[in-house]
C-alpha cells in the first residue's frame, strides 16, 4: 500500500480502490460463463434437440427448486455458517401445507372454494420457514452451537416431524390450484423460473445494497471485528437463518406445486450437498460471494444434467453420469483457478 | 490434577451417555443386556472405523465428506471385480484390494489439496459427487447379494455368543477386534509420533506449523491415505455384515459421522480431538438410535426424538462454553459494546 497523493479526486480514488474487487469477481464469473457457453455449444452441436424451445422450457421448470435452495444455503455460508436443514425445512413446509389441505379441512370445503385455502397453505409453508429459521438462529446465534451441528440436529428434528405426521407416506390429492405455480407459464416463461430470478435479484439487493447485507458479509470475514464495530452478531445471524428458512420454504412451495405431492424423502441429503456444491462452484466463501456466480453455477448444473441426459439417452444408469461430471468439472475449475491465481501473484 | 478430567469434553459426553442409558434402562430393562450391548457394538463397528479414519483430518482442520464415497467405490468395485472372475475364497483379498483402492483415492484427494492448495472440504465435496456417480455409472447401479462361498459365514463369525431371552442367540462380532486395534493404533499415532503431533500443529495454526518445520504437505498426504484406508475397511466390513454390496452405501451418512466426531469434542476448525472422545461420540449416536426402539416410542416419531436429543446435547457444551466466555475479559468488553 503506497500512500496516495492527497490531491487525487475522490472519484478516481474510489475507482482505484474498487478496481481490484471488480477484477477479482470477474475472474470467477468469466470462468463460469466460459464453462456455461462451452457446455451449451457442445450439447447444442451434439444434440439438435438441446437448444429447442421445449428443452429450454423444461430446464427452466426444473432448475428453480435447486436454485432457490442453493441461495438458502449461500447466505449462511457468507456468515461462515452452513444450513444443512434447508431441504428438511422445504419438505416440512410442504408436508404441513399438504396436511392442512388434505387432512385438516373437510374435502368438500376445499373443493367448493379452493383458491383461498391454497393461498393459506402456501402462507403456512412460508410461516414454517420463519419458525424453523428462528429455531436455527436461536441455536446458532444465541446459544452458540456450531452451525454444522445445530442444523444437522434440526435437520433430523424437522424431518422427524414430517416423518411422524406422514408415517413416511407421500401426501397427495391436492386441489388443482396448488399446481398453478409449478406448471404454468407467464408470457412463455415458466412461473418457477420467474420466481427464481426475482429471488436471485432480491438476494443481490439484500446482500449488496443494505446495511444488513454488509453486516452479514462482515461477520463472515471477521466476527470479532464486527462485534467490536458495534454489530449485534447474534441478531444478524438470527435474521440470516430466517431468510434461509424462508427461501427453503419457497422451494417447498415450488416442489409441492410441480410434483403435486409432499414427501419426506424428497431430495434428502444429496440435495443438501448439491446446494453446497453450487456454492463452492460459485466460489462463495465466508465474507465474500457473488450472486451472479450463483446464478451461472446453477445454470451450468442444469445444462450438464439435461445435456448428458440427452447425449446418453438409453445408456444404462445414464442419469448418474451427471454426478460424475459435476465432480470432475468442479475439480477442473479448482485447478484452472489455481493457475490463474498463480499467474496473478507472479505479476 | 484429578479434577482436570472432570472438566474435559470427553467426560461430559461420557456422563450424557451414562445418563441416557440409565433413563432407557429404567423404561425398558431389556436395554441392560449383553444382547443389546453386542447389537449396539455391531451397529457401531463401521462408524468407529470411519470416524477413526476421519479424526486426524478433522484435527488438522479439514472437514471431509468424500470418505463415504471412498468406502462405496472401494468395496463395490472390489466385489464386482472379484465376483466377475468367479472368485469363491475368503475375505482377505477383499480387504487387500479394497484398501489399495481406498488409499489411492484418499491420496488423490490429498494430492489435489496439497498440490493445488485447495480447501479440503471443497475437494471432498467434488470427490463425493464424482465417486458416487462413477460407481453408479461405470461399475453398477444395483446392490449385489451374490457373495463368494468363502465369505458367507463371515457375518456371523462371533468371538463368543450369548443366549438372550428377548433377542435369541447373538454374539460379539470378530471385527470389534479391528476396531479396538485401529483405535489403539490411532491413539498411539496421534499422541506419540512426530507426524501425529504435526497433525495437531497443522490444525492449531497452519502457518506456525509450516514455520516450525513440520512437513505439512507430507503429513496431510499421510492422513488422507489413512482416511482412504479406513473408509475401505469400513466399506468392506459393512458389506459383509449386511451380506450385500451396495454402490450407494453410506450416501446419506457422511454428516452423521462428522456429527459423532464433533460431539466427541473435536473442533471444526481443527487442533482439538481425541480417539476416546470420538469413540464416545460414535457410541452416543448409536445408543440414541437403538435406545428409542426399546423405549416403545412409535417408529415414525423416533426421528423427531433423535432430533430433539441432538439439539439438547449439542446445546449443553455450547452453553457451557458461553458461560466460560462470559467470565473472560475480552468478551466483557464486547458485551458492553452491544446495545
Amino acid at each position: 500500500m503506497e500512500p496516495k497523493p492527497a490531491k487525487t479526486p475522490i472519484l478516481v480514488r474510489d475507482l482505484q480502490s474498487i478496481q481490484p474487487a471488480i477484477a477479482k469477481i470477474d475472474r470467477q464469473t468469466i470462468l463460469l460463463l466460459g464453462v456455461f457457453v462451452v457446455l451449451t455449444v457442445f450439447f447444442g452441436i451434439t444434440r439438435d434437440t438441446f437448444l429447442t424451445g421445449r428443452s429450454i422450457t423444461s430446464m427452466a421448470f426444473q432448475l428453480p427448486e435447486i436454485g432457490v435452495l442453493a441461495l438458502a444455503m449461500m447466505i449462511p455460508i457468507l456468515t461462515g455458517g452452513i444450513n444443512l436443514s434447508v431441504n428438511a425445512i422445504s419438505n416440512l413446509g410442504a408436508v404441513l401445507a399438504g396436511f392442512f389441505l388434505v387432512k385438516l379441512l373437510p374435502s368438500n370445503m376445499v373443493a367448493a372454494q379452493p383458491a383461498p385455502y391454497v393461498a393459506l397453505a402456501f402462507l403456512i409453508v412460508l410461516f414454517i420457514g420463519l419458525v424453523t429459521g428462528v429455531i436455527n438462529g436461536l441455536l446458532i446465534g444465541y446459544i452458540g452451537v456450531p452451525p454444522i451441528l445445530a442444523t444437522l440436529a434440526t435437520m433430523t428434528f424437522y424431518t422427524g416431524i414430517s416423518t411422524g405426521l406422514t408415517g413416511g407416506k407421500t401426501v397427495t390429492n391436492f386441489p388443482d390450484q396448488v399446481g398453478y405455480i409449478g406448471a404454468k407459464s407467464l408470457m412463455g416463461i415458466p412461473i418457477p423460473f420467474i420466481i427464481f430470478v426475482l429471488i436471485t435479484l432480491l438476494t443481490y439487493l439484500i446482500l449488496f445494497q443494505t446495511s444488513f447485507g454488509f453486516k452479514t458479509r462482515m461477520i463472515g470475514s471477521n466476527p470479532t471485528a464486527s462485534t467490536f464495530s458495534g454489530i449485534d452478531n447474534r441478531l444478524v445471524i438470527m435474521k440470516v437463518y430466517i431468510i434461509s428458512g424462508i427461501y427453503a420454504a419457497i422451494t417447498g412451495i415450488l416442489v409441492m406445486s410441480r410434483t403435486m405431492s409432499a414427501a419426506i424423502e424428497y431430495g434428502s441429503t444429496t440435495y443438501v450437498l448439491l446446494t453446497i456444491l453450487i456454492c463452492v462452484l460459485a466460489n462463495i466463501v465466508p465474507g465474500f460471494g457473488n450472486v451472479l456466480n450463483m446464478f451461472i453455477a446453477i445454470l451450468i448444473l442444469q445444462v450438464i444434467s439435461t445435456g448428458f441426459h440427452m447425449v446418453l439417452l438409453g445408456v444404462r444408469g445414464s442419469s448418474f453420469f451427471k454426478d460424475f461430471s459435476w465432480g470432475v468439472l468442479m475439480i477442473l475449475i479448482f485447478i484452472v483457478n489455481y493457475f490463474l491465481r498463480g499467474k496473478k501473484s507472479q505479476e | 490434577m484429578h479434577y482436570k478430567i472432570l472438566k474435559t469434553n470427553e467426560f461430559i459426553v461420557f456422563l450424557i451417555l451414562v445418563g441416557l442409558s440409565i433413563v432407557v434402562g429404567a423404561v425398558n430393562p431389556a436395554f441392560f443386556s449383553l444382547a443389546t450391548l453386542f447389537d449396539t457394538l455391531r451397529g457401531s463397528i463401521v462408524y468407529f472405523i470411519m470416524a477413526f479414519g476421519l479424526l486426524p483430518l478433522m484435527i488438522a482442520g479439514g472437514i471431509d465428506i468424500s470418505f463415504v464415497a471412498i468406502a462405496a467405490v472401494s468395496s463395490y468395485a472390489t466385489h464386482m471385480f472379484l465376483i466377475g472372475r468367479g472368485y469363491q475364497g475368503g475375505v482377505l483379498p477383499y480387504f487387500l484390494i479394497a484398501c489399495t483402492i481406498g488409499v489411492s483415492m484418499g491420496l488423490l484427494n490429498g494430492l489435489l489439496v496439497t498440490r493445488f492448495n485447495l480447501p479440503i472440504f471443497d475437494v471432498s465435496l467434488a470427490a463425493y459427487t464424482m465417486w458416487y456417480g462413477f460407481n453408479l455409472f461405470f461399475i453398477g447401479a444395483t446392490a449385489n447379494f451374490d457373495l463368494p462361498r468363502g465369505t458367507i459365514g463371515y457375518y456371523a463369525r462371533f468371538l463368543f455368543t450369548v443366549k438372550d431371552p428377548f433377542a435369541g442367540t447373538t454374539g460379539l462380532h470378530v471385527s470389534i477386534i479391528y476396531v479396538i486395534g485401529i483405535g489403539l493404533l490411532m491413539w498411539w499415532f496421534l499422541k506419540y509420533t512426530t507426524i501425529g503431533r504435526g497433525v495437531y500443529a497443522i490444525g492449531g495454526n497452519r502457518e506456525v506449523a509450516i514455520r516450525s518445520g513440520f512437513p505439512v504437505s507430507r503429513v496431510l498426504l499421510i492422513i488422507f491415505g489413512i482416511m482412504g484406508l479406513m473408509s475401505a475397511i469400513a466399506g468392506v466390513t459393512m458389506a459383509f455384515l449386511s451380506r450385500n454390496f451396495n454402490p450407494v452405501i453410506f450416501i446419506n451418512q457422511p454428516l452423521d459421522v462428522l456429527a459423532a466426531i464433533i460431539l466427541g469434542g473435536a473442533s471444526i476448525t481443527g487442533g482439538r480431538g481425541t480417539v476416546v472422545g470420538t469413540s464416545l461420540g460414535v457410541l452416543l449416536i448409536q445408543v440414541i438410535n437403538r435406545a428409542l426402539i426399546l423405549t416403545g416410542i412409535p417408529v415414525e416419531w423416533q426421528r423427531l426424538v433423535v432430533g430433539l436429543i441432538l439439539i439438547l446435547f449439542t446445546s449443553i457444551p455450547a452453553l457451557r462454553e458461553q458461560r466460560a466466555k462470559h467470565t473472560s475479559h475480552t468478551t466483557e468488553i464486547a458485551q458492553t459494546d452491544q446495545p
